[in-house]
């Protein structure tokens, strides 16, 4: 089956040659499937967000290969790089980063408009991913009508609207309460078992980290341990994550 | 610490900064520029006839205080957009708010004494710059104008002091009474737009009202002057809540009708662009309306002066028909003649016996004398040509002014050939021309003049050709020009930074949006496309309108000049490249700010 994602000897330096560097990623390999719900955990610093950031071809990496569905991120051009998160990706961001000036229609339909898909797909789609994250009610309501938990939801069903490759989420539920948390979850882990979304979630949360398929412990830049689900219930998967984190901080 | 980390926040927004300095400085820079002709009554008395023109100026220098004071408040907000979140931080990491409000008093303060004094030197430099320029462009003759003028200088000084310890009182007043939350948070609230229908509509309705009402008292005011003085404060009133209330409604309206047809909106960035403007025109609607009213007056100001300038050809045209008159040329003044672009060249002789002067009544049987005459209706001058002076007293005006001073009282005859050939006294002869157009000749026209003054000293004084009467027209109209043309360019560069600070104010606010769109996917060749179109139709709303205003406000003018809407291409085409630089200037400095 083909991969989803596939990262090989991605290492990341800050900093040019003349000045202080800094060696944020050393050598990741890993690799996501189809429809895996994957966790990035690791402590502050620790390089998470440098990784999503070259996955999402935010950034780029210094040496080493990202293949996305099969395609070398790498190797694009500016315009390249925006055309394909426009269309093979999905963001969550922990602060939501809804337009404060669109409706919650508005913020999800946003990322079909780009796509310039024509105008009678639009609310179509808009409307089925609604239905599937409750949000039918509050379409017309500005971002500041909401609370946190809605706008996160409002964000997922913008990552989710135009049927990306992958949803890549940096901490989004770091700005939430424990029941929000909780429901955005829950609408993540079904759509990625209906739909069979691909899913790839920074966290620092062990709670949010247990609805994974599988965790990917970071340290100082290199990927460290792995935790598979397999077939074991959330709230022992929890108990695992916490026993890692553990040993692993030692 | 606490001033040492102020100071590193500073160095790093050095750019921010750098462009809240060069605004202010072109405040104090254009304030300067009016005031140093504004306050120089010996300029205004001795280059205006009218009375009204000190009341203009009044009326003038209030307008533009209250721009300035407007214009200071929008680099203030700019300023706070700015530092609200890292003083939000200080206060909340535990420094004292009354600490933080004098911090933020010295801060604006400061920024506002530098910007002053470097804004009115260059003002200094700018007000030599440009009167240069308009005085040579336009062959003016101002008399007492200085681009250095103390009491102006020291007028700016106290004025920008003044507004800059109000901006900074209410600064510090606004971070001592803002909680720690709200000035961590303030970019992400937004104001929330009203929908009111029924209340729009109204407003349409009233705003379309007031504006016909506005107009209708310009051009009443214009056919009957005696009602100036009511029609235009009436005009002043009227127009500028017309504006505001047309711009609030119409504006939302056409957003609204926009967005509503989706197979616009859904395209690209297109409702994006439609949300920030709609969000915008509320918050905008003041200042769009006074920069359509400061447009409008300024444009009204420069087409206005000249007008002044087509007056010139008009009246010295209707003071004579020739463009040149040379007595008993000689050959320095013959080949000058040369190189005229000559359309009727007539030579006239005549003798005098001392009492009496007699031209040969044959001479203007085979080449008719031209003449000009103003219709005194309609201040209109026209030419036209006769064979028989004698029964003309236009023509006969025409010739006398052609003779020599001392020739020009004396009776005159026309006399058959044999009469005028038995006469004795001494011959002279008269060679006039008229070209093919006095402005395009106008500098052989004054070296033949300068000329003629050498040889016949007497006519220094008396003048009588047309040159001297456009040097003395010129310099009656030209001051009313120059005031014009300074006015407008004052009013505009005003208005048009006004805007500008405006815009950028909200930039800052505009980072994480745009942050955002390009995170989804968006590329940066659209995000600068969505830029400019947005900042297109924030700059060209006012400018549409002040172009209505003033295309209806000229109809004042109608009794006062002639043709007011002659050349009107000219002051718009000035205007309009002026305007244009301000906004490829905003959207630059607008990118730098938004974009990476
Ligand atoms: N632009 C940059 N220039 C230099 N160093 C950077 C840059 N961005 C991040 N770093 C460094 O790289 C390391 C990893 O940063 P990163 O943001 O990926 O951490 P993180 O795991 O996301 O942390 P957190 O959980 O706190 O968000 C840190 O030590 C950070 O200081
Ligand atoms: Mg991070």
């Amino acid at each position: 089956m083909q991969k989803i994602v596939e990262v090989q000897n991605v290492e990341k330096i800050y900093g040019k040659a003349s000045e202080k560097q800094f060696k944020a990623l050393s050598d990741v390999n890993f690799e996501v499937k189809p429809g895996e719900f994957v966790g990035i955990m690791g402590a502050s610093g620790s390089g998470k967000t440098t990784l999503l950031n070259i996955l999402s071809t935010l950034d780029t990496p210094t040496s080493g290969q990202v293949k996305i569905a099969g395609e070398d991120i790498t190797k694009l051009n500016n315009n390249q790089m925006a055309d394909f998160r426009a269309n093979k990706i999905g963001f969550i961001f922990q602060d939501f980063n809804l337009l404060e000036n669109l409706t919650a229609y508005e913020n999800i339909a946003l990322p079909l408009a780009l796509q310039n898909r024509p105008v009678k797909t639009i609310k179509p789609a808009v409307m089925s991913i609604a239905e599937k994250l409750g949000l039918e009610e509050i379409l017309n309501h500005y971002p500041t009508e909401l609370s946190g938990g809605q706008k996160q939801r409002v964000a997922a069903a913008r990552a989710l609207v135009h049927e990306p490759s992958i949803v890549f989420g940096d901490e989004p539920t770091g700005a939430l309460d424990s029941k929000s948390a909780r429901a955005l979850m829950d609408t993540l882990t079904k759509i990625n078992r209906e739909d069979n979304v691909s899913i790839l979630l920074v966290t620092h949360d062990p709670f949010s980290a247990s609805f994974c398929d599988r965790i990917l412990f970071i340290k100082d830049g290199e990927i460290g341990q792995e935790l598979k689900k397999e077939d074991v219930s959330r709230a022992e998967y929890y108990q695992e994550i916490l026993d890692s984190l553990g040993t692993f901080a030692e | 610490m606490l001033n040492k980390l102020a100071l590193s926040g500073i160095r790093h927004r050095i750019r921010d900064y750098s462009v809240l300095f060069s605004g202010l400085m072109i405040a104090s820079a254009i304030f300067y520029m009016f005031m140093s002709l504004a306050t120089n009554q010996t300029f205004l008395s001795s280059n205006s006839p009218a009375a009204a023109t000190s009341f203009i100026f009044g009326f003038g220098i209030v307008l533009l205080a209250i721009i300035t004071i407007v214009y200071v408040n929008y680099a203030n907000t700019f300023l706070l957009s700015m530092r609200q979140k890292e003083y939000g931080m200080f206060m909340m990491l535990g420094a004292k708010s009354s600490k933080i409000s004098r911090m933020i008093f010295v801060e604006t303060f400061t920024i506002g004494a530098i910007s002053t004094v470097i804004g009115s030197i260059i003002g200094i430099f700018a007000t030599g710059l440009v009167s240069r320029w308009i005085i040579s462009a336009m062959d003016m003759q101002v008399k007492h104008f200085n681009s250095f003028y103390l009491p102006a200088l020291l007028w700016t000084f106290v004025f920008f002091i003044v507004i800059f310890m109000f901006s900074a009182i209410r600064n510090s007043i606004s971070l001592r009474r803002s909680k720690v939350l709200t000035l961590l948070k303030r970019d992400s609230q937004p104001v929330k737009i009203k929908r009111n229908g029924v209340l729009k509509s109204i407003q349409a309705v009233l705003g379309l009202i007031l504006l016909a009402i506005g107009y209708f008292a310009l051009w009443y005011a214009g056919t009957n002057p005696g009602f100036i003085y009511l029609g235009i404060p009436v005009a002043l009133v009227t127009i500028v809540l017309g504006t505001y209330l047309t711009i609030n409604s119409f504006v939302t309206a056409v957003i609204v009708m926009l967005k509503r047809n989706t197979n616009y909106s859904q395209k690209g960035l297109n409702n994006f662009t439609l949300s920030q403007l709609s969000f915008r025109i509320n918050d905008y609607t003041k200042i769009l309306s006074m920069v359509s009213m400061m447009f409008a007056l300024a444009l009204g100001a420069i087409t206005v002066g000249l007008g002044f300038n087509n007056q010139i050809d008009n009246v010295v045209n209707g003071q004579n028909y020739y463009d040149v008159q040379v007595i008993n040329p000689d050959a320095a003044q013959q080949k000058r003649m040369k190189s005229l672009s000559i359309k009727t060249k007539d030579v006239y002789n005549y003798k005098t016996d001392g009492k009496k002067v007699y031209y040969r009544a044959s001479e203007f049987k085979k080449q008719p004398v031209g003449y000009s005459q103003i219709d005194t209706k309609t201040m209109i001058s026209s030419t036209k040509t006769t064979n028989n002076p004698s029964k003309n007293t236009n023509a006969g005006y025409e010739l006398m002014n052609t003779r020599l001073p001392d020739q020009r009282t004396m009776e005159v005859g026309f006399v058959s050939d044999s009469a005028y050939a038995a006469m004795n006294g001494k011959e002279t002869t008269t060679v006039l021309v008229k070209t093919n157009s006095f402005k395009n000749n106008l500098a052989t026209i004054k070296s033949i003049s300068k000329a003629e003054i050498k040889r016949y000293p007497a006519l220094k004084n008396a003048g009588g050709d047309k040159y001297s009467a456009y040097t003395l027209i010129n310099g009656f109209f030209s001051g009313l020009e120059f005031m014009g043309f300074f006015l407008g360019i004052a009013f505009l560069a005003m208005l048009a930074s006004c805007l500008m600070f405006k815009i950028l104010s909200g930039a800052n606010g505009d980072v994480k949006r745009y942050n955002m769109l390009y995170k989804i996917g968006t590329k940066q060749k659209v995000l600068r496309t969505t830029i400019n179109k947005e900042i297109a139709v924030l700059f060209s709303v006012p400018a549409i309108l002040g172009i209505i205003h003033v295309l209806m406000g000229l109809q004042l003018f109608t009794k006062i000049l002639y043709k007011p809407y002659a050349n009107i291409e000219i002051p718009f085409a000035i205007f309009i490249v002026l305007y244009l630089g301000y906004y490829f200037l905003t959207r630059y400095l607008y990118k730098k700010i938004v974009l990476k």
